[in-house]
């Protein structure tokens, strides 16, 4: 018999608590409002956990990828607002702000990948003194506060929709596919699997390890960087703690997701479908009145639960084929 | 003369060396920094971190890590907060119930991680939410104040003129030192992380040790927790979110190896002054706040990739003098 897959196995579970979450609540959980908030707030925590995944595939760990996004987030406003200030039109301003993210988050995702990859130090570690640095620089920019004041056309990234479906989910479903495509259909997105399996076979094979990782790293701040579009956007201002308490929110997703935190092996689907899972408990919860606290306790828990079933559903696995 | 010169280039003693060129640095911008006064000062407001960086220095040798440090010593600060209030003002007492509670939370994660063989770095991630979780659906967030006058004034005890928590990092590190060194146990730790397979087939019981190594986490964490409690004199259960990345911090700038197998307990000690110096010395030179976490930051990435920089040349001759 088949081995079921992860993703399966997470997809049924995504829908038993789907199921039950509208058993509980059928007027609300069950309602275009609560579809369009949950739609709303969703993609700028999955973007960050694709980002995440495809860095844990390789083996490695970005501690610094939320900071890559209030950093950028924050650039991104500082600019938008000065050229505003400086008399440029609203669109050009606009354009900058957005450009300014990219750029400064591909910055941030050269310097993680460069030290990893061509001096060699643990990514845990680099990111680890990354974050703080770019945690740094937000505060010298920001003071602490908040920047705000972007045109109203800005936040059309983060509230506006097309067709009925909001625009950051629309971003979400295009990240989510895009990255999917490159992991397993194109050359690199194989290498980055071969990587994280076994670095000094990847390297006889005559791949060039330390390009694959730049890449990765500066995947990932790419991820920030959308991210840091939608959630700017969305509360129309930048601040340093935007996002933060999604760094081991995402780690734990990716996990969920199936993705072996050792590296060499995860689908984008899985990550897709534990940031589902997460997001809808999170909203369901919220709709049923539970304490937000008791809402941690369950993710943990369920963390800990898939992991433990998958620990003993393998080892039936490997029993049923020593018998054998 | 071998022996001078493998100290001189040990990891730990470039980390000392960088030490004392930022102390002397600051003690020429602010002669103040040398003065016995601030010096016990300084190590008084890090002895938490000191003594949850010996526990985390025997979880990373054993290959592992531990994130949910900030979310234990936080609960055990409020379960001995209100132990102190409600149940019994003995200080002893308080030390027993703070080390219990520890054991009780680092056995759980140890045991998650012997048994289930899920990796430490996803138990932990799923029990941090969990405790969190618990911790403050109980407190919600309120502060405890009313801490009972006998252990305030244990906390403000100066024996020798050394204020009474310095003890207690230095008992920490006495107990470290001597279990690496001395115990079966110990020398375990140090097998397992630099190679599990090995260590399995001389005949360690790696479950056990590292059911042991989890719990020895949390029993410090609780002690550290107690001997915060002492040094604040209030109990505020959000005040360690994010701890448990400077504890590793510390315990990295050390010279331990987060692959597992290597590190001392008088680096960590280093790794701890050098985060006591730097944070100390930034306010003695009247740097703005905002640039502090940056130059920490910065300080990390450029102790760690100086070493591993300094590493790969050394392997080098090595590999030179053998082609000779």
């Amino acid at each position: 018999m088949k081995k079921r897959s992860k993703e399966l196995t997470l997809f049924i579970i995504f829908v038993c608590i789907f199921i039950i979450l509208s058993i509980l609540s059928p007027d609300r959980f069950l309602s275009i409002d609560n579809f369009q908030s949950m739609a709303s707030q969703l993609p700028e925590f999955g973007i960050i956990a694709i980002g995440m995944m495809v860095v844990i595939l390789t083996g490695g760990i970005d501690l610094s990828i939320t900071s890559i996004a209030a950093l950028s987030g924050i650039s991104g406003a500082y600019f938008m607002t000065k050229s505003l200030e400086l008399g440029i039109s609203e669109p050009v301003s606009i354009l900058v702000g957005v450009i300014s993210i990219f750029v400064v988050a591909v910055i941030c995702g050269l310097i993680n990948g460069g030290i990893v990859a061509y001096i060699g130090v643990a990514p845990m570690l680099v990111t680890l003194g990354t974050m703080a640095v770019f945690e740094g620089i937000s505060l010298n920019v920001t003071k602490g506060g908040a920047i705000s004041g972007f045109p109203d056309a800005y936040s059309w990234f983060g509230n506006g929709s097309l067709m009925g479906i909001p625009v950051p989910m629309l971003l979400f479903i295009v990240v989510a596919i895009i990255g999917a495509i490159i992991l397993e259909r194109t050359p690199w997105g194989v290498s980055v699997y071969m990587l994280g399996n076994n670095p000094l076979a990847t390297m006889y094979s005559g791949i060039n390890i330390k390009k694959v990782q730049l890449r990765v790293y500066i995947f990932s701040a790419l991820m920030a960087g959308i991210s840091a579009l939608i959630m700017t956007s969305r509360y129309n201002s930048a601040k340093v703690d935007y996002g933060s308490s999604y760094l081991l929110q995402s780690v734990a997703a990716v996990v969920l997701g199936g993705t072996d935190i050792a590296g060499g092996y995860g689908k984008v689907i899985g990550t897709v479908i534990a940031v589902a899972i997460i997001q809808c408990i999170s909203s369901g919860f919220n709709l049923l009145g539970i304490n937000r606290y008791l809402t941690d306790i369950t993710m943990g828990v369920i963390l800990l639960l898939v992991l433990a079933i998958n620990f003993f559903s393998q080892r039936r696995h490997s029993f049923k084929l020593v018998s054998r | 003369m071998i022996r001078m010169k493998t100290i001189w280039k040990s990891k730990e003693m470039s980390m000392f060396l960088i030490l004392i060129i930022i102390s002397l640095i600051i003690t020429l911008k602010n002669p103040v920094f040398l003065s016995v006064e601030n010096i016990l000062d300084m190590l008084k407001s890090n002895v938490v971190l000191g003594i949850m960086a010996m526990g985390m220095l025997v979880v990373i040798i054993s290959g592992g890590i531990d994130v949910s440090v900030g979310a234990m010593i936080a609960a055990i600060t409020v379960i001995v907060g209100n132990f102190l209030v409600h149940i019994s003002n003995n200080i002893l007492l308080s030390f027993l119930v703070g080390g219990f509670a520890g054991i009780i939370m680092g056995g759980i994660n140890g045991l998650l991680v012997s048994m289930l063989e899920i990796p430490p770095i996803v138990v932990t991630l799923g029990t941090m939410s969990i405790i969190n979780g618990i911790m403050l659906y109980y407190t919600n967030g309120n502060w405890i104040n009313d801490i009972p006058n006998n252990f305030i004034n244990f906390g403000t005890k100066t024996p020798l003129g050394i204020p009474i928590q310095i003890y207690f990092f230095f008992g920490a590190a006495i107990l470290t030192w001597f279990i690496l060194k001395y115990t079966l146990f110990g020398r375990g730790v140090y097998a397992i992380g630099g190679n599990l397979l090995s260590a399995q087939r001389i005949g360690y019981n790696v479950k056990r040790i590292k059911l042991l190594v989890y719990t020895l986490m949390g029993f410090l964490t609780g002690i550290a927790a107690v001997v915060h409690t002492s040094i604040m004199k209030q109990v505020d259960p959000n005040a360690f979110t994010g701890f448990e990345l400077q504890v590793i911090g510390a315990v990295v700038l050390g010279g331990a190896n987060v692959a597992g197998g290597m590190g001392s307990v008088w680096g960590t000690i280093v790794g701890v002054l050098l985060m006591a110096v730097i944070n100390n010395g930034l306010i003695l030179m009247h740097i703005p706040t905002f640039w502090q976490r940056f130059i920490i930051g910065l300080i990390i990435v450029l102790a760690v990739s100086f070493d591993v920089i300094q590493r790969k040349r050394s392997e080098k001759q090595f590999v030179r003098v053998d082609v000779e």
